[in-house]
């Protein structure tokens, strides 16, 4: 197989767009897809300062990467979850990434704020990546907006976009449908947050981290068996065989046709936010999901004799 | 016979009578977007031949949480 663009012996076969390229020219097809997902979204200027999330996979540090090779003032954030040994490697890798390509880094530990993850599962009665995920986006805005980034990015890429996309009509879920997109705008007490890979597939991430030498963490985490998302992620991977460009067409139709549609009744039936009573952070409730399981976990750990 | 190394299960394994890229990846049940194919360094499109006492890494790209 030859590169489309250069007719040199191809390294990436990319069946979506009908094509395949060598290294450099792949590398010339990623950047373009980055640049037009964030001139199109209006998704961050050269000016601004953008807070990448970092867990350690590919996605990640394949955005922080390019984000920073095309010259936007990036720095990383990184959430240790406590999850042994699990946590301790994807946080050696992001460190160690940082420091090769001379990124900027914070680390948030969520033991010191009374979040590791190993106790949530122990004491808290619900699904655990549920919690997760809520007390990961939760920290990204908090420190986005206490240290005043313009923007918060995530790795989020296109087969990501579709399985959530995908498990949110599975559910009609009205609230997430009118949310879910590339990027979201600041409002009252939340950062604007961007997902500039959301024109690449997880197999264009891979083949360029792949390319570049990014060393990944690619072990999954230890919580993680039998979550739904993986599953949908397969489905669609089907379906994308049999039908090549039919995931992208699937998610950008939904930015363009369904979206707009969500986000007018969510105006008319959503819930009103207001500051949280114990850390302020926009919440329908009196207390938000993170204060609510802090404060569980804590009162669990005391009857168990686990806190003073 | 082709020496193959799985990632992320760092499991490796011994295949016969496969050809090429796409019926490596078949015998594994992967389509060609779910894998990167690796010989000595560089990446394999699904075209590309095998041979007897390659050594080859097979590394599925979906995330798994």
């Amino acid at each position: 197989m030859k590169c489309k663009r250069c007719k040199a012996q191809a390294v990436v076969a990319l069946p979506s767009h009908n094509t395949a390229f060598c290294e450099e020219c792949f590398y010339l097809f990623f950047t373009r897809q980055v640049e037009t997902a964030i001139r199109r979204q209006k998704m961050f200027g050269p000016d601004d300062r953008i807070l990448v999330a970092l867990s350690g996979g590919k996605d990640s540090l394949t955005l922080m990467l390019e984000l920073a090779l095309q010259g936007y003032d990036v720095t990383g954030l990184h959430i240790d979850l406590g999850i042994g040994e699990s946590s301790i490697q994807a946080r050696a890798k992001v460190e160690a990434f940082c420091r090769k390509h001379s990124l900027n880094l914070r680390v948030l530990e969520t033991a010191s704020v009374g979040l590791a993850m190993p106790d949530v599962k122990k004491y808290i009665k619900r699904p655990v990546c549920s919690v997760c995920g809520k007390v990961k986006r939760y920290y990204f805005n908090k420190v986005a907006r206490e240290e005043g980034f313009d923007v918060l990015a995530t790795g989020h890429n296109l087969d990501d976009e579709a399985a959530r996309l995908f498990a949110n009509t599975l559910r009609w879920d009205a609230a997430y449908l009118s949310d879910q997109g590339p990027s979201l705008p600041a409002a009252e007490g939340f950062v604007r947050k961007v997902k500039p890979l959301y024109r690449l597939t997880e197999f264009e991430t891979a083949n360029y981290a792949f390319l570049k030498g990014i060393e990944i963490h690619s072990a999954p985490c230890p919580y993680s068996q039998g979550a739904s998302f993986t599953n949908h992620k397969q489905l669609l991977g089907e379906l994308e065989h049999r039908s090549p460009g039919s995931k992208f067409a699937f998610y950008d139709g939904f930015l363009r046709n369904g979206r707009p549609a969500f986000q007018l009744l969510e105006e008319e039936q959503g819930d009103e936010l207001a500051p949280c009573r114990e850390c302020g952070s926009p919440t329908s409730t009196e207390l938000c999901g993170v204060c609510r399981v802090r404060m569980a976990l804590s009162e669990k750990k005391r009857e168990a004799g686990e806190l003073a | 016979m082709i020496h193959v190394r799985l990632e992320p299960e760092a499991k490796d394994i011994e295949l016969h009578r496969i050809k090429t890229v796409l019926g490596l990846l078949n015998r594994l049940e992967l389509r060609p977007t779910m894998a990167l194919v690796v010989r000595d360094g560089c990446l394999l499109t699904p075209d590309r031949r095998l041979y007897n006492n390659d050594h080859v890494l097979v590394r599925t790209v979906t995330s798994a949480g």
